[in-house]
């Protein structure tokens, strides 16, 4: 995972470094035709800022981010930039000069043509469009008209999106510690839509929490789709542990309720609930799972996604996470495809950490997720 | 599903027919907007940039402007078409025939295979289902379960790891069946011990289709899974599932594209009914707004059988149209699909004129009559003019069911304009149900219009 991002990227900081040659030229020709080129220099300068309105306009694709600066405030920006022009010509020509060899300002052009590929990019790799936008938005305020000096240029894009991806990736939590210090018994739920892996999720969580000693006991909550319950049933003769089941078509909130008072009665430190898959748009199925809610009271609400899904996983994470608060994520799938672009737009729309990533099929398959590791291998460090 | 592209669709189409002048600015523009709609909707990115291009070059040829509205549209058009296929391709199936359904792990393989089972066995064949899922824990209890419950004979073999071993044991017995489904692990095109697996299946079996199950919200993996898929045991036809999530499908199809392979069906819910065979055209006229009713009577054909179908002509060609034949129309209706689904079939019902709530209590409206004809008796039933001679009747039909006297009232008035139409229409060809065309008359439909104008029973 991550290893094909990792070399697009590489070669995306590199082309990075064009402009920078450009700027070389272009303050070349300068000294020449020192006085000529001041007037030009100015005028384009003017040129540029007229320019910039119309287009704003013109390109609805970044109008969300756009709105949220309201317009009163970017032309007050805009004008503080101005003053800040004037000071900066009386500095003095030798030394404006000096400074355009070595410094170069990143302005709105530049950055659009250099995000335009690095959109493509992400893209490419599967993060959704509305995250690929936050990433613009926020690179867009990091780098935009800030004097960078040209040796770092390459270090300041990577920091940049550096940055913005720590935030958008949460430090996870250790799931067994937080199990261990809990006093009674641990409530995990287990949500998503159908086929995401929640049944084998939970079968490996479970194995983890057995290698650490931790008693657990699983509610079979899907009581719908066909086999379910035979299939938690196998997993937990395999593990040895024990599934608290009804019957299919019998109420989810109930078997849950009974799993817990299981545990409760025999002292079992953490009761997983897996549940039906169910789709976001469905609403009978939401309201069902509002009561299991309700009955369980989970510490803990984790909800499983595929890492192979496109665009849709912000919408179902989304969902999920308005109408029942995710508090963590479990990736599964991740497996199949090496681009790793759905953990940073599910990370994004939840805001929550993604614990685990399912990598296959035997128990042992559950990788603890590491932003950082994910940082480094996408060669941000 | 499918909604973004339909929008911007519609939104491109008319700011480029309603401006006077066509020029690159808007072309950009409306490019621009295509473009995104068509990547939130997991259109592989290579093929985004590919029609844009298309597009923002032909906007650049000088041609009349006119001309050069009508141009853009239909290229427009022709690229929506390019992706999403264009004519609707019927699985062809012989006398005899094995499908072998393949895909991702939880794509909805198995839960597809019960669908088209009871889908074709609606359709007369006898169909039977073979089981080589060894992988997943509990893979034959789903079958046998779903197979228990459409009423079709599985094969499977609960402790033999080996599939090529359990095709062997039944291998004569299979030779009975029209119709053979084949449901295999879910597996990952990168994982090359399941890749050869699937070889040899495909060897040994010989299956006269194979069939990739994709689902809807797959992103921009769809087109190495579907390539390497191909590679390895050739696809001739693709399931997408998972069409009733807000995904859009762009993904799953782009890589049908890619591998050449038509979209048999799609997967549109949970339930054994919830599948809809693929038809490009009348998709992109649904996602427009214009309806899609060969879909809608494909669906009444397959929910309900021949047998209440007979009844019921031949009720209606004695006049004889009683509370308790509207009830099983209910049923059917509902058994169908909910009303939005519906809804969003019918020509000029599409789905941004109605609130989602009133079709919601539409629906809870139907149920509540169901139960209300279940608290009648039968002499009510036969005779519901009863009702209105006798008031005390309804109030306790009412309170038996669950229901308000106004229901009950409501659902008289709904059971009298039926009968009447349906005694004024004579016999209703039923038979050719199936024949949007030959359906009813034009008249009749100006008759019902008509009805339905002036008397608001039924408020959407």
């Amino acid at each position: 995972m991550f290893g094909f991002l990792k070399e697009k990227l590489k070669k995306f900081i590199e082309s990075a470094r064009h402009p920078k040659g450009k700027e070389e030229e272009s303050a070349k020709a300068e000294v020449q035709e020192k006085n000529k080129e001041k007037l030009e220099y100015i005028t384009e300068e003017a040129g540029e800022k007229a320019d910039k309105k119309p287009r704003k306009k013109q390109k609805p694709e970044v109008k969300e981010i756009k709105i949220e600066k309201p317009v009163e405030e970017a032309i007050e920006e805009k004008l503080a930039e101005e003053t800040k022009k004037q000071s900066e010509e009386k500095v003095g020509f030798f030394a404006k000069i000096k400074s355009r060899f070595s410094t170069t300002r990143f302005d709105q052009e530049t950055f659009n043509e250099l995000f335009e590929k690095l959109e493509a990019l992400l893209l490419e790799n599967n993060v959704s469009l509305e995250v690929v936008d936050k990433i613009r938005a926020d690179m867009e305020k990091r780098l935009v008209n800030i004097e960078i000096e040209k040796s770092k240029i390459e270090q300041e894009i990577k920091n940049s999106l550096k940055e913005t991806l720590l935030e958008i990736l949460i430090e996870p939590f250790d799931i067994t510690e937080k199990i261990k210090e809990n006093g009674g018994t641990f409530v995990m739920l287990f949500f998503g839509i159908n086929g995401s892996g929640k049944t084998t999720s939970i079968a490996k969580i479970a194995s983890l929490l057995q290698e650490n000693k931790i008693s657990c006991v699983i509610a079979a909550g899907d009581t719908f789709r066909a086999a379910s319950i035979e299939q938690l049933k196998k997993h937990g003769d395999k593990l040895g542990i024990k599934i608290i089941h009804q019957n299919y078509g019998s109420d989810p909130a109930a078997v849950a309720f009974d799993a817990i008072k299981y545990a409760e009665a025999h002292g079992i430190k953490a009761v997983l609930i897996d549940t039906a898959g169910r789709m976001h748009t469905k609403d009978n199925l939401m309201k069902e799972m509002e009561k299991i809610i309700r009955v369980a009271k989970p510490d803990i609400k984790i909800f499983v996604g595929e890492s192979i899904t496109g665009n849709d996983a912000t919408e179902q994470a989304r969902q999920f996470n308005s109408s029942f608060g995710v508090d963590a994520i479990i990736l599964t799938k991740a497996d199949v495809d090496e681009k790793g672009g759905t953990a940073i737009s599910v990370g994004y729309i939840t805001g929550k950490p993604i614990l685990f990533l399912g990598t296959g099929q035997d128990y042992h398959s559950l990788e603890k997720f590491h932003p950082n590791e994910i940082i480094a291998n996408l060669g941000l460090e | 599903m499918l909604e973004a592209i339909g929008n911007a669709l519609k939104k491109g189409i008319d700011r480029i027919a309603s401006a006077v002048f066509v020029d690159k600015t808007l072309v950009d523009s409306t490019v621009k907007e295509l473009q995104r709609a068509l990547i939130m909707a997991d259109v592989n990115i290579a093929l985004v940039k590919e029609i844009s291009e298309k597009i923002k070059q032909e906007g650049e040829k000088y041609v009349k402007n006119v001309e050069k509205k009508e141009h853009i549209i239909k290229i427009l058009n022709d690229e929506i078409i390019r992706i999403i296929g264009e004519e609707k391709k019927e699985l062809e199936l012989g006398k005899k025939d094995a499908i072998l359904f393949v895909g991702l792990y939880g794509t909805g393989k198995t839960t597809s295979i019960a669908k088209i089972a009871s889908w074709y066995k609606k359709r007369g064949k006898s169909v039977a289902i073979l089981g080589l899922d060894v992988h997943r824990p509990a893979a034959s209890e789903q079958l046998e379960q779903l197979g228990e419950k459409i009423q079709v004979p599985v094969f499977i073999d609960k402790t033999e790891k080996k599939p090529l071993k359990i095709y062997e044991k039944y291998k004569k017995e299979l030779d009975k069946y029209n119709l053979v489904l084949i449901d295999s692990a879910g597996r990952d095109a990168l994982e090359k011990s399941l890749i050869k697996e699937i070889k040899e299946i495909k060897e040994a079996v010989k299956p006269t289709h194979t069939i990739f199950v994709i689902a809807a919200d797959i992103g921009q993996a769809a087109k190495q899974q579907a390539v390497i898929l191909k590679e390895a045991c050739g696809i001739d036809g693709v399931i997408i599932t998972r069409m009733d999530s807000s995904a859009k499908a762009g993904g799953a199809l782009t890589a049908c594209n890619e591998v050449n392979a038509p979209v048999y069906f799609i997967g549109t819910g949970e339930k054994i009914n919830d599948i809809e065979q693929f038809n490009p055209k009348a998709f992109v006229s649904r996602l427009l707004g214009m309806g899609d009713l060969e879909t809608l009577i494909e669906k009444v054909k397959s929910a309900t059988d021949e047998k209440t179908q007979e009844k019921l002509k031949k009720n209606l060609e004695e006049g004889k149209f009683t509370l308790a034949d509207l009830a099983e129309q209910l049923e059917s209706m509902q058994s169908v699909g909910p009303l939005g689904k519906i809804a969003e079939m019918i020509p000029g019902l599409g789905k941004a004129k109605i609130p989602d709530n009133a079709l919601e209590t539409q629906e809870k409206k139907l149920k509540g009559w169901k139960h209300a004809i279940k608290s009648m008796t039968k002499e009510e039933i036969e005779n519901p003019e009863l009702l209105e001679k006798q008031t005390s009747r309804i109030s306790r039909i009412a309170k038996g069911s669950g229901t308000s006297t106004g229901d009950i009232k409501q659902l008289i008035k709904q059971y009298k304009m039926i009968k009447e139409l349906a005694s004024s229409a004579g016999a209703m060809d039923m038979e050719n149900m199936h024949d949007p065309n030959k359906m009813m008359s034009n008249k009749q439909l100006m008759k019902l219009a008509k009805k339905f104008g002036k008397k608001k029973t039924i408020r959407f």
